[in-house]
């Protein structure tokens, strides 16, 4: 991290080292942000958001349990779905990470389906499955699946080799698969499908939003018709479960509680063969691409609206919602390290970065965008407050773990010369591999209302014309994977590995 | 203390276990989620209670989270009949072959919109939309409703010659009837258009207040909701189900059941009523 004999002029920008390199790409993303903000819709269209404000606080204060419809149904499908679709996912992507490295079919199949947001995949399996527990599982299954192949490919790869070497010769590859390298990653592969399952739960949750009974069917409804003490108690029943996860998701109770859920799961649909296959042949294809007619297929690509600002504001919402995370983690992450402040303001400060971070955006922006309206700004502080607060949760863990070596500098001295040098390229590494899921998120939350690309995929979902919503999510998941190529490009790889610390941290939470 | 916790825990999610199992021969039914789901779940069970007590069958309602999700769950035969609007109504018998529209409300022969403004916008009510809403913001209601959005959008293009997003400097969707007069009610926006039947129960119910938002014009009649049953009734339910089920929802006149929809009762009706609907969601590119 130190500057290069070659730099005369060591001014901030100016140096060929890690930190000139890294100020530079961050006041680079600033910058283009704040050129490009004046493009963005940032409009408060609501007249008194702030009575609005008190009472969903006031909701969330003093919530009304009494008035949850069958609150433990709901818990245990929320439950069931996100176990059995992580438990699926892995059955699907085991073999594919096995073969990650090998085809690069498999890696493209995995960037596809992981691109899709879950909810778009809910909605695509709806049309087939209807509201059923196969529409839950299948969501969140397939680009689970994508995402473990990729992840456990990385942590098999990077197990240490040496055991590997001093087998004997010939030993068969299943052998030393078995005996060598699935032992050595096990604690690996177990406690990142453990997050997995997390995201899982708030993804199940979500499911909600699009109609199946999971908790957020009626958190959606409460929350919008503004019944906010029944939309607390939804709240703290999620939190409530995130927070118990330790206890009820123990190792020892998995069986049990995969069992028992398989119970809980359901309705099971009446899969129709002939419907299946029409939509899979038929609708979700432009019927001129079928027919084999090129100037039709010029009409019906022509027929679709100008899509140049839904992808506009979908990709400019991705990039103030980096931007916007990168501020928040900056100015966050201090709040909850042991460096500063003192044991109450630390407690408060974690708190915060726990709340939002559990907390989906999606939710967050549903709020929002009722307190504000639907312009590009409710969308905005969602995205960044819930990354923004992730990042810095884990920066300030890191932080945590380094010793400052001139104990007598003054709080602000300790944050400038000690401690941000060194964490700040990790929470710059973290940024780039959430941008990905930024943008992910920034197309979704068009189905709440926001001019993003979800919005007119949920146009063409409502009124029943597949081939285009079908269309679009291709456009959508190309346009994901290529600002995840971006990001990998611009992500500050050299730096991140001689920190074990970190290392450990991003490989149990990617993405 | 750990593991009592999480015993607990198992007990507490193993425990409602009932009623996830799929039933074959439950007669299913929907409607799209017009207004307040908390009223819809409420009052449709209700409903449910007495079309099984009249059919003899096992009658179960579904809720939905959308229109799409309406229709959606007819086509897969999730729902064997459903109360939808007049668009999702026609697209569902589209995708349906030979579903029929068996009665609809005895107000949904001539139904009407309201446009609305919030106070502020200074509109009065009138024989047509004033010129001054150019440029305001406006809500529709659901996506594919047809009091929210279709015959509203259309009469909109009539009166102006333009693209709604043409006419007012915003156009959202407020997702349905309820929310669209609380989003003009707040001034999230100065207009909206709303199902008339809702708005009327909402002012009678004191659920509105009628000095922050007002009718500023009322759109010419229109054919509106209706019950939808799948062809295939017959075929799972036995003969002379279909006709069956349209006299037990015609003879519906419990004022409670009824106030539910609301309506004064139903009338017959069928499919060739919604023709024009048809064609203007024909024009509108809302079907094809």
């Amino acid at each position: 991290m130190s500057l290069k004999y070659g730099d005369r002029y060591p001014g901030l920008l100016r140096g060929t080292g890690i930190g000139a390199r890294l100020a530079r790409h961050s006041l680079t993303l600033l910058a283009i942000t704040l050129l490009l903000m004046p493009l963005a819709d940032l409009h408060v269209l609501s007249r008194d958001p702030w009575a609005e404000l008190g009472r969903i606080a006031q909701g969330l204060l003093m919530p009304h349990f009494g008035s949850i419809d069958a609150p433990f149904k709901a818990l245990g499908l929320t439950v069931s779905v996100a176990l059995w679709g992580t438990l699926a996912g892995v059955v699907l992507g085991f073999p594919l990470a096995l073969l990650f490295s090998r085809s690069r079919l498999v890696r493209a199949g995995c960037a596809f389906v992981r691109a899709i947001h879950e909810l778009f995949w809910a909605l695509l399996f709806l049309q087939i499955f209807g509201l059923s527990a196969l529409t839950a599982l299948a969501a969140l299954a397939i680009p689970y699946a994508g995402i473990f192949a990729k992840v456990y490919a990385e942590i098999l790869e990077s197990t240490p080799s040496a055991a590997d070497d001093a087998l004997p010769q010939g030993t068969g590859r299943l052998s030393r698969f078995l005996y060598c390298e699935l032992p050595l990653a096990f604690g690996q592969l177990a406690a990142y499908t453990r997050y997995r399952f997390e995201c899982g739960l708030r993804a199940s949750v979500l499911l909600g939003f699009v109609g199946l009974p999971t908790l957020g069917f009626q958190l959606e409804s409460a929350f919008r018709e503004g019944r906010y003490f029944e939309a607390g108690a939804v709240m703290w029943l999620f939190y409530a479960l995130i927070a118990s996860l330790p206890w009820w998701a123990h190792r020892r109770l998995l069986l049990p509680l995969t069992l028992g859920s398989l119970l809980l799961l359901g309705p099971w649909p009446q899969i129709d063969g002939a419907l299946l296959w029409r939509f899979l042949s038929t609708d979700i294809w432009p019927a001129p691409l079928l027919s084999g007619d090129l100037p039709g297929l010029v009409a019906w690509a022509r027929d679709i609206p100008e899509l140049l600002p839904a992808i506009g504001n979908t990709l400019l919402l991705g990039l103030l919602g980096t931007a916007g995370s990168l501020v928040i983690a900056m100015l966050l992450w201090p709040l909850a390290s042991r460096h500063f402040g003192n044991r109450l303001t630390r407690a408060a400060g974690s708190g915060l970065l726990v709340f939002l971070r559990s907390t989906p955006e999606l939710m967050l922006a549903f709020v929002f965008l009722l307190l504000l309206g639907p312009s590009l700004l409710p969308a905005w502080l969602a995205l960044a407050l819930h990354n923004g607060a992730l990042i810095a949760f884990l920066v300030a863990r890191h932080a945590d773990s380094l010793e400052p070596g001139m104990p007598d500098l003054p709080a602000s001295g300790r944050l400038a010369y000690e401690l941000l040098p060194r964490v700040y390229p990790g929470l710059l590494a973290l940024l780039y591999y959430r941008a990905e899921v930024i943008l992910r998120e920034s197309a979704i939350l068009g189905m709440l209302g926001v001019a993003t690309l979800g919005y007119v995929i949920d146009d063409y979902f409502q009124t029943l014309m597949f081939d285009v919503a079908f269309a679009l999510l291709l456009i959508t998941a190309c346009l994901n994977v290529l600002v995840d190529a971006l990001a990998r490009r611009l992500r500050p790889r050299d730096v991140t590995h001689d920190d074990p610390c970190l290392r450990q941290e991003q490989l149990s939470y990617p993405r | 203390m750990r593991h009592t916790l999480s015993a607990l825990g198992l007990i507490l999610l193993a425990g409602p276990l009932a009623a996830t199992s799929a039933m074959a021969d439950t007669f299913r039914f929907t409607a799209i989620p017009d207004e307040d789901e908390s009223r819809l779940v409420e009052r449709f069970t209700k409903v449910a209670d007495y079309l099984e007590e009249q059919l003899g069958v096992d009658v179960e309602y579904v809720p939905v989270k959308s229109y799409g999700a309406a229709v959606t769950a007819f086509r897969n035969n999730q729902v064997q009949l459903a109360w939808f609007g007049g668009l999702s109504g026609v697209q569902a018998r589209r995708l349906v072959p030979d579903s029929v529209a068996l009665a609809q409300g005895a107000e949904d022969a001539a139904f009407t919109s309201y446009f609305i403004a919030h106070d502020s916008t200074g509109l009065e009510s009138g024989d047509e939309l004033p010129d001054a809403v150019e440029g305001m913001t406006f809500t529709f209601g659901a996506k594919t409703s047809t009091s929210g959005r279709l015959m509203p959008e259309h009469y909109l293009r009539q009166r102006f010659g333009a693209d709604p997003e043409e006419t007012f400097s915003r156009v959202g969707f407020s997702g349905d009837h309820s929310r669209t007069i609380a989003l003009v009610e707040a001034g999230t926006y100065d207009i909206g258009a709303v199902n008339f039947s809702v708005w009327d129960a909402a002012v009678e119910d004191g659920r509105v207040d009628t000095d922050k938002v007002q009718i500023i014009w009322t759109t010419p009649s229109y054919p509106d909701y209706q019950w939808t049953l799948r062809g295939d009734a017959d075929e799972r339910f036995g003969d002379g189900f279909t006709d069956d089920v349209r006299q037990v929802l015609l003879d519906m006149t419990d004022p409670e059941l009824l106030a539910s929809f609301p309506r004064s009762g139903f009338i017959p009706a069928d499919n060739s009523m919604y023709a024009p609907i048809e064609e203007v969601a024909e024009n509108l590119g809302l079907v094809r």
